[in-house]
């Protein structure tokens, strides 16, 4: 509220300092920007946060993007090699499997998450005192170091009757199951622990989503014999439309660099069944020592997340018309 | 109207050439200052024992020649950090690092050729120690400081109570770790034991390195010197399918490898070891400190690798010193270097129970138990001398070790897969990981 009725005098002040609108007197033009101080006033506060940018963002992004044309070696100078390290990458051994197991990850961690943290949410939306400590119980696999997420499900994943999981599938009489040492069940175990850890995160942001949704409608709706189902249906899922929006997006983009616990749980292995691209790139390009390989993936990368991230941008628009 | 976006950005622009023209350049010959201190850099965790050694280490030179060398330990990201100091052309003097970074750091033009006429002790270093510095034109570029080698570690109890002897071939080494796995030598009553700690993850290349200490036991190898510093792939040859197949047998057959293996690196196998769950486990010297504490001393044993196939070969590695490209006082890196190496560079490298940077002495004359009496170490530096094999030095090593290691851990995850198909795969690979460091030979 306070920040809505702010807005419009702020704007007033500064925007025409910077801009002045197009066909306005000349003599008030300088009336106006004496009142504001020197047209580079703005730009002058500005300029330690642009400053900060272009050292740590902008200068990086583009000698990255510099660096992916060029074999890298420093101390002799760096060689422009074209699209050398673009064409080591994509031909690169196990480049497609590991595109598509990104793809597959991303898209498994991303509807387990959603689906997830909306259920979780559900549950636990109200405002009893209670709930709060289940809701910050149920937060804790966000706030944990991945590194101990990762040893912890190691734990749990033992490949022998005795791990904690097998033996909880022995009591129903399936099991062992090799998890992630088992190529065929990889990767499915490390959707599941990206999964546990992710929607949680989900679940708040769906819990401040359920907030808005206005209480009448499902007044109105129970009124009009809506069942419990029916109303989560037709009332609360509709009411959570931007918020399912912006966490597909989160979650599609956290899908595509998805790199820590797969490092950490497998490294790619048991026999590549679970190489994504980061965990490629890494080897390629860092454990390699050759930075340039590594730039071109992650300029690959980085076009692919932009893509992505308009291409639901332009769906959302279409789907608001 | 573009005018102040203009100037804003010629502002942040000239502020950036300001700043980008502090660095200077630097040719490759530096004017010399022999009293320069010298920087030194090693790969070792800050503010660890490690560091602590190095630091001792340098002392002992100040001391014999009156150069000062001022020590700086880095762990994470190593190899990035030296690129950043590349960028600037500003190169530490000497850097303490693996072995295998020879190939990498040589073709990126970091290393100055060492002259093994200014080093004196060069001639007391072992030969396949001296090999290992040299680069694959055969040109001396790096000196090893300390050594290791592969030995087996058997639970001693667990060999006791099921009345085993150490094993002398390979058909005992595999016996014992059946019998390990099946007939409960811990007597819990439970068959929760297995024979052999094999870190097989691929990360790092851990199962490549892991085999290499079989693979080259039984004949076989991953890559063949064919002449001229040329090499070709050879993991289909009979010798490297025969060990690919016992190793996979130990896993796949006997179950004779701790579960989860092709996922675990060398901490978690480690722990394996540790907690009772594995019995043998083939490593190097660096862990009986911490096997000593954990474990006790009396629980487990040292011996040399049982004979393979062919002979008793296993996997030797360690730490170069490194002479820097450009540095000004190249004298000092010359006495650094010869100083390391000399027997009482050695010597004083290897005192301390854990803060030591020698793990085994590289120099002939140095008698490692006049140092460390335990006999385990005379063991491994026995090992060393009569059977240590390092990798090769070709441009770049990782690749190959990568690229096995993912076959390796492949056909131990999936018992299911046909060994000969998926090691002539590797030998492609092998092929193209050659051809691209342009050392394959026609």
């Amino acid at each position: 509220m306070s920040v809505d009725q702010v807005r419009p005098s702020a704007n007033g002040s500064a925007a025409p300092s910077v801009r002045p609108p197009a066909g306005r007197p000349a003599k008030s033009r300088t009336r106006h920007s004496r009142r504001a101080g020197r047209w580079w006033t703005p730009w002058l506060f500005l300029a330690p946060a642009l400053i900060l940018f272009l050292y740590f963002k902008f200068i990086p992004m583009a000698n990255a993007i510099t660096m992916s044309f060029q074999d890298v070696q420093p101390y002799l100078g760096n060689k422009w090699v074209g699209t050398d390290n673009y064409a080591t990458v994509l031909t690169s051994d196990g480049f497609r499997e590991a595109a598509w197991h990104t793809i597959v990850l991303a898209v498994g961690q991303t509807t387990g998450c959603l689906v997830l943290g909306l259920a979780l949410a559900l549950l636990m939306e109200g405002q009893s005192r209670r709930l709060g400590v289940i809701r910050s119980a149920a937060f804790l696999p966000v706030v944990v170091p991945i590194a101990v997420v990762a040893e912890l499900w190691r734990i749990m994943y033992h490949p022998t009757g005795d791990g904690m999981i097998n033996s909880l599938l022995g009591l129903v009489g399936s099991g062992p199951s090799g998890f992630i040492n088992d190529p065929h069940t990889s990767m499915a175990s490390i959707m599941v622990t990206g999964i546990w850890r992710g929607a949680p995160y989900d679940m708040m942001i769906f819990l401040a989503g359920l907030g808005s949704v206005d209480r009448g409608l499902y007044e109105a709706a129970k009124v009009d014999g809506a069942s419990r189902l029916q109303r989560v249906r037709y009332v609360t899922i509709p009411g959570l439309r931007s918020v399912f929006s912006i966490l597909f997006i989160l979650a599609a983009i956290r899908g595509l660099r998805v790199f820590t616990e797969v490092f950490l749980l497998t490294n790619g292995g048991p026999d590549g069944s679970t190489e994504v691209v980061m965990t490629l790139i890494y080897k390629l390009g860092l454990e390699q020592n050759r930075l340039g390989v590594g730039a071109a993936g992650a300029v690959l990368l980085f076009l692919a997340t932009l893509v992505l991230t308009v291409c639901v941008h332009l769906f959302r628009r279409r789907g608001n018309e | 109207m573009n005018k102040p976006w203009l100037t804003g950005a010629g502002i942040l622009t000239s502020a950036v050439l300001l700043t980008g023209c502090s660095s200077s350049p630097a040719g490759t010959q530096a004017k010399q200052n022999p009293d320069a201190p010298l920087e030194l850099w090693i790969r070792t965790t800050p503010g660890g024992p490690g560091e602590a050694a190095t630091i001792k280490l340098a002392g002992g030179f100040e001391k014999a020649t009156g150069k000062k060398v001022k020590v700086t330990a880095i762990f994470d990201d190593f190899e990035t950090k030296l690129q950043q100091r590349a960028a600037q052309k500003n190169l530490p003097d000497i850097v303490l690092n693996d072995v295998t970074q020879i190939g990498t750091m040589h073709s990126q033009g970091l290393l100055r050729e060492i002259d093994l006429d200014k080093i004196k002790s060069s001639k007391d270093i072992t030969a396949q120690g001296l090999a290992s510095g040299k680069s694959v034109d055969g040109k001396q570029f790096g000196l090893p400081y300390s050594a290791q080698a592969s030995a087996l570690m058997i639970r001693k109890d667990w060999r006791e109570k099921l009345g085993l002897k150490a094993p002398q071939t390979w058909d005992e080494f595999a016996a014992m770790a059946k019998a390990f796995t099946a007939k409960d030598p811990d007597g819990n009553g439970k068959q929760d034991t297995y024979g052999l700690a094999a870190p097989l993850s691929t990360k790092r290349g851990y199962a490549s390195w892991y085999f290499s200490n079989f693979l080259w036991a039984a004949g076989g190898d991953f890559i063949t010197e064919s002449g001229q510093g040329k090499y070709k792939p050879s993991m289909t040859t009979p010798e490297s399918v025969k060990a690919v197949q016992w190793f996979r047998d130990l896993g796949c057959k006997d179950k004779a490898i701790q579960p989860g293996s092709v996922t675990m690196d060398t901490p978690p196998t480690n722990e394996t070891f540790e907690a009772g769950k594995t019995g043998m486990y083939v490593v190097g010297p660096y862990l009986i400190p911490r096997f000593d504490k954990s474990l006790g001393k009396d629980k487990y044993e040292v011996v040399p690798m049982p004979k393979g196939p062919k002979d008793a070969t296993v996997l030797a590695e360690g730490g170069s010193v490194y002479l820097m490209a450009g540095s000004d006082n190249q004298a000092g890196q010359d006495a650094f270097a010869d100083y390391a190496v000399s027997a009482e560079g050695q010597k004083l490298g290897m005192q301390g129970t854990e803060g030591y940077i020698v793990q085994l002495p590289v120099n002939k004359t140095v008698d490692i138990s006049t140092v460390r009496p335990d006999p385990r170490w005379k063991t491994y530096s026995d090992i060393y001398s009569a059977s240590g094999r390092y990798a090769p030095s070709i441009p770049n090593w990782t690749p190959v070790r990568q690229t096995t290691a993912e076959t390796i851990n492949a056909l131990v995850a999936d018992c299911g897969l046909d060994t000969g198909a998926k090691l002539k795969e590797l030998d492609a690979k092998l092929k193209a990981v050659l051809e691209e460091q342009g050392i394959a030979a026609s």
